[in-house]
This record gives C-alpha cells, structure tokens and sequence, in this order.
C-alpha cells in the first residue's frame, strides 16, 4: 500500500476530508504529521524562511516531522486560487519550491497546482492527474473524487453545528463530539482557519473563549451565499478568497442581535490581514470588535487580559442594558 | 476596621491599597516588583500590616495585575480581574462622566473608552516600550536627572524642540543629536513628551475617538511634562486623579467590595499567618509529558504546592485538585 503524507497546516483546515477520502479511495494510506506542538513550532522557525508568516513556517515544522517517516509521497499542492475571480495569499504559491529549496531528504512530492481563476476545472483536473499516480482507471479517480467532496460537506455541517474546523475534522473522523459548554456570551470569531483552529498557533484563543464562558460563532456556520453577499456590498471587490470570506461574516454577525461581540485574530506578517482588520474595524460600528495579532512571540498572559477585558466589557454592558430598561419608578 | 485590600501586581510596580467600607482610601503602598512578584507581594502586605499598626479586618480582596493569579495564591483573593476592568472601574468611581482614560505605567500603556460607565473599547500596548516609565527613567538617567525633575523642567519650556517619536530608539538617537546641536534641555524635554504622546496616540489609540472628560492615570501621569503635551495635542483639558498611580488597585478593591457585597459570602483571605510565616518559592520546570514542553510554573509555600500553571492539558493543575485559575 503506498502511503502519502500530508502535513497538518494551512489548507488542512478547509480540505482534508476531500484528500484524505480521496487518496483512501485509491488504495493509499494517508500519514498526517501530529497535531502542532512547541517542538513543531521551533522546527518550523529553523527550517522557514524569516520573511513568512506564522502559519507557514509552522507548517514547515510539519513537513518536518513527516519526513521521518517512510513515504511515497508528500502531498503539498500549491493553491493559487480555489474560486473564481479569487485568490489565496502570494506566500501560498511558493510554499512547495520553499519546501524543496529547505530539506535535503524529501519523498517525491504531489505539489500540484490548484488555480481556478485559470479554469473552474482545475482543482478536478489536478487531482485526477494526482490519481493516476495510484491507479489507471479514470472511473476509480473519478468517484474517489466525487465521494472526498461529499465527505468534505459532511465534515462542514458538523463544523456549522458550532464546532471548529479542527474539531470537525476529528469528529469526522470518527472522535466523540465534545459535550457542550455553558455560555452566557456569543462572540463571532473571525480569523483564517490554519492559524485560528490551530491550538498552538492561537493559543487557542476560542478554548479559552468558552472556559469564560463564551459560546463561539465562526464564519464556517454562516452560509456560504450570505457572506458573499454580505462581502458583495463593500464598494471594491475583494479577490482574496479568505479576506472576503472573513469580511462578509463580520457583517452578517454585526446583524445578528444574539452576538454580544466581534473578534478577528490576524497574523503579524500576514499582509492581507493587515488590511481585512482594518477594514472590518472601520466598518462594524454597532457591535465591540477587537483586533487580536497574533505570532511567535506572543505571550499568554496578555492575551488572556485582553479576552477577560472584552468579555467584562460585554457582560458589563449588557447588565447596564438590562438596568436602563427597567422602569425608573418601580 | 474593616478593609477591602485591592492589590496590582505589575511586572515593574507592585501596588497595594486598603478601602474602607464606604470605598474611601484609606492606606496605599508602592513597591518595585524587581522580578521578585513574590516577594513584592508578601512584603507589600507586611509593610500594610506595620503602617497601620492594628490588626486589619480584611473584608476581602481584588487582585490585578499580571501578577494577579499569584497574589491570588498568597493572599487568597476574592475577584481575580484584568488591569482594563480594574482601572475603568476605578476611574468611574471619581469621575462617573469619564469618557476617555489614558494609562501609562512601567511597562504598558492602555487606553479606555467608556459610556455611561462601561468600557466600550479599549486597546493596550505590550510591546513598544517608547513612553512607559521604564523609558522615561532610561532617558532622565541618561541626561543626569532624576526622574522627579524631568516634569517640572519640561515645563520651563517655551518652544519644544520636534523630536521623532516613531520608537523609542529613534527617539533616543533624535534627543542625542537635538542636544549636540546645543538646543537648551527643557525645549528638548517637552519635545520627547510631544514625541512620546503622538507615539502613544498613533500606536494605542489608533482609530479610537477620544473624548473629554479625559484623564491621565498610572504611574508616568505624575509628569507635568506628558500632561501638559496631551492637552496640547488634543486640546482639552486633562484631569490627573489623586491617587493616578495606584488605580488599577483601587479598582481591584472596589470590584472586591462589589463581589462580597452582592454576594453576602465570607472573604477567601488565607490570614496574616498564612502569608507572613511562611516561605513561598515559584519554580519553572519544563514538563516532558509530550512534545508541547510547556514551561510550568509550580508556587510553594514550604513543602506544600498550592498551584501549578502553564500546563496546556492542567494535568499538573489538576493533580492539586482545587480551584481553576481563572
Ligand atoms: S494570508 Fe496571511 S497568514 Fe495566510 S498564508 Fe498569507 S500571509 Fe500567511
Ligand atoms: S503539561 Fe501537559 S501538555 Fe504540557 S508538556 Fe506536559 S503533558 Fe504535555
């Protein structure tokens, strides 16, 4: 059985469920490296270029870590654009020549390229070439790729039902649900799934959310359609496919009454986040929003301060709502 | 008497105030922390203990501060609140119409925004150290003044001398040359307060809408000089309360009152004897359970562990079996 190893960062987040049903289909084994630790961090640092971001130098760290292991192939496609019109950040295209250009001892790598905005075929065309790797029978590919995108959709509807991407996955793949948290706060959390639902990389920013006693909305429970449209009403389209997608659901939420508050966590060298927050900051006016960025050298203490601070606030205001409305003669 | 103790534990200053029932102060203290937040803490509350020379009805207790958690172990605190929370609601107990408060100390500065006497936002600079006291001190010591004359000389000035304010390094090295090109001290003084305050409004307060009635409050409001810039650049007046250095713990003690007040429960102060007799310690280690290494912290007081923290899974917190650390 040939094994193909997949590193646990950035698109994993949005697409494993595809790949990995796909790949299974045909007969191979997929090997995901480990969940990110301090040590995939620090091998991430060592191993990346200083000028990245955050999130791929931890996935660095990952390719890492997989290259212990025997494989046939590392599976590190570079994503252009999955939409039409649209695109993934430049840093993502030059991920997998990053890669060849940093290790020595590499598997064969699967880095193709998945660039929509060439051709609304191309992820299908792409993966199909990926599949006649494992098999000649284009039927085979054909279904194993139909069948990763239904499992994806299953995967999303978990994740809709209030869970992280990260959590989804693991229920998907057959982990118990977890149980649910007591809340008396609702605060939308926006950030780019591969530094948001990673545990180490945000220092798991929504866990702690929760322990506070927050119930956590994400843009993966809003419908795809509305944040277009919501995204559709800023006066200049925005083409990068995760800046619109977090722009949009900050409007929806800022409409919906049931969220106490906004919080979008950006990337310190993330150069479309430098604007998104911006933007987002400027335009929600009727609900509290905070910026949080995030990176290496970001330290738990002021973190936590800065979420305890909000959550006050809200909880605060809300009990100074609920005093003005009751009658002042009573 | 009876006391509410409010303690702010900052990684430069260590603050302790006492309040009475009717939330008037009553004793404040200031220490340096000097890396010792342990040590600051039992001596602050030893220091309370001879100043006021009876035995203090400790009511209950706040702590913030980044030391807060610590002084929780200690102490035994009763509301464990962040420094945001804690300075607005000290600032909206003297002043309840406040909209805008601006906080310098050691290390950080804040800024908060407040309505009818709620925060409605509020940023914090943890980062760039250019304005917080430990800058300013660097700077007086470096010119050969002691700090408490830095305010009143920049003052005497009539024509602050622009001073580029972008970091504190660039500050430093646009002050040496100002000098060299022999500009009298005072003007250059008041120029690195101008520096300093457009720094601090570009960085923290960025985007935020600043509006009167606004006040200065944390250690570094006790220079005339940086007051005197605030109120130049935004043109309103700015008021400095009375006790601006010790808010954060004044909020503390407040909140603490509040909490048992509402409640009607009994204080979890652990009593003089607990904190004073015994040897407190705070070790790190690094935990090899898995491959997170996280660094955790252990607090001792004699042979007893009374808390652990910076363990991702809490597996070492939860081996003690007691309350979480919120
Ligand atoms: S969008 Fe930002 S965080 Fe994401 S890969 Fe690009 S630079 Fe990094
Ligand atoms: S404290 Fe827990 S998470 Fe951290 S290294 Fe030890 S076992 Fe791992």
């Amino acid at each position: 059985m040939k094994t193909v190893g997949m590193p646990r960062g950035l698109f994993y987040y949005y697409y494993y469920p595809w790949y990995k049903t796909f790949f299974n289909d045909l007969g191979a084994r997929v090997i995901l490296s480990s969940p990110t630790t301090r040590i995939t961090v620090d091998q991430g640092i060592n191993m990346a270029v200083d000028e990245t971001c955050f999130p791929i130098k931890v996935y660095f760290g990952h390719v890492q870590e997989l290259c212990q292991y025997d494989l046939d192939y590392l599976f590190v496609p570079r994503i252009v654009s999955v939409e039409a019109r649209s695109y993934i950040c430049p840093k993502f295209m030059g991920v997998p020549d990053m890669i060849r250009a940093s290790f020595s001892d590499l598997p064969p790598l699967i880095d193709i390229t998945i660039d929509i905005s060439r051709s609304p075929r191309d992820f299908q065309e792409e993966l199909y070439k990926t599949g006649r790797l494992f098999t000649k029978s284009r039927r085979r590919i054909k279904a194993a790729y139909e069948h990763g995108r239904e499992e994806l959709k299953y995967c999303q509807a978990i994740a809709a039902q209030g869970y992280t991407m990260a959590e989804a996955i693991d229920i998907w793949e057959g982990q118990e649900e977890k149980g649910s948290w007591n809340s008396d706060l609702c605060i939308g959390v926006l950030g780019h799934g591969y530094s948001l639902y990673d545990q180490t990389i945000s220092l798991d920013i929504i866990g702690r959310l929760r322990k506070m006693g927050c119930r956590v909305l994400l843009p993966e429970a809003l419908p795809g359609e509305r944040v277009e449209e919501e995204a559709s009403t800023m006066p200049k389209r925005i083409f990068w496919t995760l800046g619109r997608k977090m722009v949009g659901s900050a409007f929806i939420m800022e409409k919906k009454p049931e969220i106490d508050g906004i919080i979008y966590v950006a990337c310190f060298a993330c150069g479309p986040d430098s604007f998104i927050g911006e933007i987002i900051e400027r335009k929600i006016e009727n609900k509290p929003y905070m910026l949080l960025v995030i990176d290496e050298h970001t330290g738990e203490g002021g973190l936590n301060t800065r979420l305890e601070a909000f959550c006050d606030m809200l909880r605060r205001k809300r009990r100074q709502k609920i005093e003005d409305n009751l009658p002042a003669y009573g | 008497m009876s006391y509410y103790l409010g303690v702010d534990i900052g990684s430069v200053s260590s603050n302790f105030v006492l309040i009475d029932e009717k939330q008037q102060l009553q004793e404040k203290l200031y220490l340096r922390t000097e890396g010792n937040p342990v040590r600051a803490i039992k001596n602050g509350y030893k220091e309370l203990l001879e100043k006021r020379r009876e035995k203090l009805d400790i009511k209950g207790i706040g702590a913030t501060g980044s030391g807060r958690h610590l002084a929780d172990i200690i102490l035994g605190a009763d509301v464990v609140k962040n420094e945001i929370t804690a300075h607005a609601v000290a600032a909206s107990w003297f002043y309840p119409e406040v909209r805008t408060i601006i906080e310098i100390g050691g290390q950080d500065s804040k800024i908060i925004l407040l309505q009818g006497g709620v925060v409605s936002d509020f940023a914090m600079n943890t980062v760039c150290a250019a304005g917080t006291g430990s800058f300013l001190d660097q700077q007086a010591s470096r010119l050969n003044m002691s700090i408490y004359d830095f305010g009143p000389t920049a003052l005497k000035s009539k024509q602050a001398v622009r001073i580029a304010g972008r970091c504190g390094v660039f500050a430093e090295s646009d002050m040496i040359h100002k000098q060299q090109m022999g500009y009298p001290i005072e003007d250059i003084l008041m120029g690195l307060c101008e520096a300093l305050v457009r720094n601090y409004l570009n960085n923290v307060g960025k985007g935020k809408k600043i509006e009167a009635p606004i006040i200065f409050q944390g250690g570094v409001a006790a220079n005339a000089g940086l007051k005197k810039a605030f109120e130049k650049i935004l043109q309103t007046p700015i008021m400095i309360p009375p006790h601006y250095d010790v808010m954060g713990a004044i909020g503390a003690a407040i909140l603490a009152r509040e909490y048992i007040e509402d409640q009607g429960v009994n204080t979890a102060f652990k009593g003089d004897s607990f904190i004073i007799e015994g040897q407190f310690k705070s070790s790190s280690f690094e935990c090899k359970g898995c491959p997170n290494l996280c660094e955790v912290v252990c607090i001792k007081r004699e042979q007893e562990i009374l808390a652990y923290w910076g363990d991702r899974c809490q597996k070492w917190e939860s081996s003690l079996g007691h309350k979480e650390v919120g």
